[in-house]
């Protein structure tokens, strides 16, 4: 029996206290129709009175039940009839009368609030279902949603890897520029010699073919140069090949000298004979080492006081792995921000966008290596990363 | 007492730290006639034995150790310039006239014309022969005063500031006749006929020995 806020709550209570009444009442005609004209005593029906009210209307309506049928049974079938003073030895048939009903009304209201919390969790359950299918579908956008924003990350970090390159190629536009400068001036100024010498009277055929011959070479430098520069600024998706890393080195190391002779910068190499090929990408490989140095560079260039020294090195290391490490002597790496130094958007540049270091680190462990920093002696900063030689086991997927 | 330059002995020196420009140089001069001096690097030109010849340097703006551009003040501070024409990758507008304000001849770009270059370097020479008559004349007017004595100094600075023999002697303490005297000597140890002459030498010459 529950008095709920609702109206319609209300006019169930009620009509179940009606219904209480009415079937105790059709009980008590039918039990008294069959008295008259059929059988004696018939009460079991004010049992089934009390039964189904205590079943429709829980334990309220199931009490006025059994109220009503041990009065209605004490006034027609128990001595003195039609009324409702007891006889002493009525009282053992009324109360076992009163002792069923309870029991039978009681059991009835039972079943009904285990039928209504049986009903209930049923609902609940449905409910949950519902909820789960909805977190499902939305955890299904938004995985969708992820997989889309994971694919727009990739393309950007490719965007900002040739990005990085081309900055990387434009701080060193001047001096590229520069070098490519060089032996188009040997050209120009080789060739306007040798018109001289045919244009003399008589023409000094040796001379002019000398001055001819000086012009082969500077066009073959000239296109050397501009080899190396095509090889770096080539497209950024990776193509793995076996190459010598010295070489790599070497290359880089040419496109950065004008670089270094303008900043006052004393280049050191120690490059190990006899290194065994390695397997990567050799474009990006060079881009490593052209950040690494350009970073080199402007961290000597902050200080104008230390000498300036580039010392770019590579050896064997262990596990089948090529080193290779380029020592500064600049100011060093900030002990307290060093562990930051290749997440990405870190930079100590003024006009960086802090992607190179963490384009190389990816770059490297693409390959299947190792990009560290570690403070130089007895200032600056050394950097080295790792290749695996081609062949070993380190390799990544050459897919990737 | 030098003797007077000889078109033949000019040099030309190249500083360019790209081995295959200073061959092309070198060749280029050697096409018209003239003797180049090549050097990598300002040091290895400042270590260099030079000859006393007339001539003129050709120098890459950016190179290595110290610039074509801090050479040039260097020479400039001591006193031993020579002309100077400036090769650049790039000529950019603020180092060219730094170049020019220091007294560069020309400021030429890679890749050079050739006749640009060798008009330069006719024109360099030539300011360099007219600095050296110049300086060899003066040397000559400053040997000449040397000779004089105090007092015919006296005089000689006397005269130059316009002053009257009347007013001289007074200054000095002499009579006017002696004053003449020394004022003839002057004339005739100095190698000038007017007193506008001596006025111009002495003019060149007191800034330059005060120098010195």
């Amino acid at each position: 029996m529950k008095l709920d806020r609702g109206g319609w709550s209300n006019f169930r209570a009620i009509a179940a206290y009606a219904v209480a009444v009415g079937s105790v009442a059709a009980a008590l005609a039918g039990s008294r129709w069959l008295d008259i004209h059929a059988v004696t005593a018939p009460v079991s029906l004010l049992l089934c009175a009390v039964m189904f009210c205590a079943w429709f209307g829980g334990f309220g309506p199931g009490l006025l039940a059994i109220i009503l049928s041990v009065l209605a049974f004490k006034y027609y079938y128990a001595a003195p009839v039609h009324s409702l003073a007891a006889d002493v030895k009525e009282i053992p048939r009324i109360f076992v009368f009163a002792l069923s009903a309870l029991f039978a009304g009681l059991l009835s209201a039972a079943q009904r609030s285990a039928a209504q919390s049986f009903r209930r969790a049923r609902d609940d359950l449905a409910g949950s279902v519902q909820e789960l299918e909805r977190s499902n579908t939305a955890l299904l956008t938004e995985n969708a949603e992820r997989i889309r924003a994971e694919e727009a990350l990739r393309n950007a970090q490719a965007d900002l890897t040739r990005v990085a390159r081309l900055t990387t190629m434009g701080e060193l536009a001047a001096s590229i520029a520069h070098e490519v400068n060089q032996p188009l001036m040997a050209v120009v100024t080789n060739a306007d010699t040798c018109l001289r010498w045919l244009a003399k009277d008589p023409p000094d055929l040796h001379e002019a073919r000398e001055a001819a011959e000086r012009t082969i070479g500077a066009g073959h430098r000239a296109s050397d140069i501009i080899r190396t520069i095509r090889a770096l600024a080539r497209k950024s998706t990776a193509e793995f090949t076996r190459f010598a890393i010295n070489s790599a080195v070497s290359d880089v190391l040419a496109l950065t000298s004008g670089e270094l002779q303008r900043n006052d910068v004393l280049l050191e190499t120690e490059l190990s004979a006899g290194l065994e090929p390695v397997s990567g990408d050799r474009g990006q490989i060079q881009q490593v080492i052209l950040n690494l140095t350009v970073n080199a560079i402007e961290a000597m260039t902050a200080d104008s006081h230390s000498p300036r020294v580039l010392r770019v090195s590579s050896r064997m290391a262990e596990q089948e792995n090529v080193l290779v490490a380029v020592a500064d002597t600049g100011t060093g790496l900030d002990p307290t921000t060093a562990d930051g130094i290749f997440d990405a958007f870190f930079t100590t540049k003024p006009d960086g966008i802090g992607m190179g270091l963490a384009i190389c680190r990816s770059i490297v462990e693409a390959h299947g290596g190792r990009l560290w920093a570690s403070p130089n002696s007895p200032h600056g900063s050394i950097f080295q990363f790792t290749v695996p030689v081609a062949g070993s086991d380190a390799l990544n997927d050459p897919t990737r | 007492m030098t003797r007077p330059d000889n078109d033949d002995e000019a040099t030309v020196a190249v500083i360019d730290d790209d081995p295959g420009i200073r061959e092309a140089l070198r060749g280029l001069l050697r096409s018209v006639g003239l003797h180049a001096e090549v050097f990598a690097s300002v040091q290895e030109f400042l270590g260099a034995a030079r000859p006393d010849l007339p001539g003129c340097l050709i120098l890459d703006v950016r190179l290595p150790g110290r610039s074509g551009l801090d050479l040039q003040e260097e020479l400039a501070r001591a006193n031993a310039q020579r002309p100077i024409i400036f090769i650049s990758g790039h000529a950019d507008v603020p180092m060219s006239v730094r170049a020019m304000k220091a007294g560069a001849v020309e400021f030429l770009t890679k890749p050079v014309r050739d006749q640009d270059l060798l008009d330069a370097i006719q024109l360099a020479i030539a300011k360099d022969r007219a600095r050296r008559d110049e300086e060899r004349t003066l040397a000559r007017r400053g040997a000449d005063f040397e000779t004089l004595t105090p007092r015919e100094r006296t005089v000689m600075m006397s005269i130059v500031g316009g002053r009257l023999n009347k007013q001289i002697a007074a200054e000095l303490g002499l009579s006017e006749a002696t004053v003449k005297v020394h004022r003839g000597n002057v004339m005739r140890k100095m190698r000038v006929r007017s007193l506008a002459e001596l006025v111009r030498i002495a003019d060149k010459l007191v800034p330059a020995h005060n120098r010195a």
